[in-house]
């Protein structure tokens, strides 16, 4: 399928991007463009202004992709409060991860020369967020 | 990268802004005070009654553009707007605004601090507190001003009595006029 956000990825993108390439759609290309009348006619849009999948009701993207897939998994969940944190430092959770993971976000996309760029360094990114967050889960404390 | 990536131009001229006009319902009350809370944390300059402004770049505009959003989906109207000031000494105005508006906020900070060691207070609860108060207030200093470096030092303070060999802190100050590329 065919996925397309605004160019210039920050941290909800580069997690929806991921959330929807491993959890949604593993076959997800996506692409990147600056206005929303540019999306292609096949491409789902995400987190873009006026579109289903973007923020909602104080929810950020990722919140809302979580909602709409029906996705109950609750280290997915412990990943959106970090997400949601790092994109509207709003303090609805308690994230201490949040501000680091913005700066890292806004740091990348200075010095990678593409938004797929940002995506490939992200993805293994949130894939080990994931699995610390899953074995502290399992643990019930934060893993070694 | 960055999207919609403006800059002011400093000294020389006006810089972009990024204005947010909208319209809400009087009632109910919840989203108007929703909206109302969201632009307050982001420091915007209140132009006019429903017309609300900042140093335009991709994160601001991004920022607005949601609120435009929320605006509409509780049936309000809103629209984003992408302008320059006509008159450098009406931009003048708007930074030292925003500047004075940031200045009172550095400077309660600076009273909370002066009060810790009075009040006997444990001092790692209130530097914990008046730190994360110290992020949101720079999350929305677009324009520091002098009392920015004194609240930092202060509240720093308060954990290691002041010494002569330290270096200062590692965060530059930022221009206290339209930089560059406003971050």
């Amino acid at each position: 399928m065919n996925w397309a956000t605004r160019a210039g990825v920050h941290i909800d993108r580069a997690a929806c991007a991921w959330l929807i390439r491993r959890h949604v759609d593993a076959e997800a290309r996506f692409s990147f463009v600056a206005d929303p009348a540019d999306v292609p006619a096949d491409a789902t849009p995400f987190d873009m202004r006026g579109v289903s999948l973007g923020h909602h009701g104080g929810d950020c993207s990722f919140e809302t992709i979580l909602h709409r897939y029906e996705l109950t998994d609750p280290i997915l969940w412990k990943l959106a409060e970090i997400v949601h944190e790092a994109d509207l430092a709003d303090e609805r959770f308690d994230a201490p991860e949040a501000p680091g993971l913005d700066a890292v976000l806004r740091g990348l996309s200075m010095v990678c020369d593409s938004d797929e760029r940002v995506l490939e360094i992200t993805g293994p990114l949130f894939d080990g967020l994931y699995e610390y967050h899953r074995r502290a889960r399992l643990n019930g404390r934060s893993p070694a | 990268m960055g999207g919609c990536v403006s800059e002011h131009d400093g000294a020389d001229g006006t810089g972009e802004w990024v204005l947010l006009s909208y319209r809400l319902p009087r009632e109910p009350s919840t989203p108007r005070i929703a909206i109302w809370r969201k632009l307050k944390r982001l420091g915007v300059a209140q132009l006019s009654d429903g017309l609300v402004a900042l140093p335009a770049d991709a994160r601001t505009r991004e920022q607005l553009e949601w609120i435009a959003d929320e605006a509409m989906e509780a049936d309000g109207a809103a629209s984003i707007w992408l302008a320059r000031p006509a008159a450098l000494g009406q931009e003048r105005e708007l930074v030292q605004g925003m500047a004075d508006a940031r200045a009172a906020e550095y400077r309660a900070v600076l009273d909370e601090a002066a009060q810790v060691p009075a009040a006997g207070m444990n001092p790692l609860a209130a530097i914990r507190r008046l730190r994360a108060e110290l992020r949101r207030i720079g999350a929305r200093d677009f324009f520091p001003p002098p009392e920015r470096d004194l609240a930092h030092a202060a509240v720093q303070a308060l954990l290691d009595p002041p010494q002569t060999d330290r270096p200062a802190s590692a965060a530059a100050p930022r221009a206290a006029q339209p930089p560059k590329e406003p971050s």
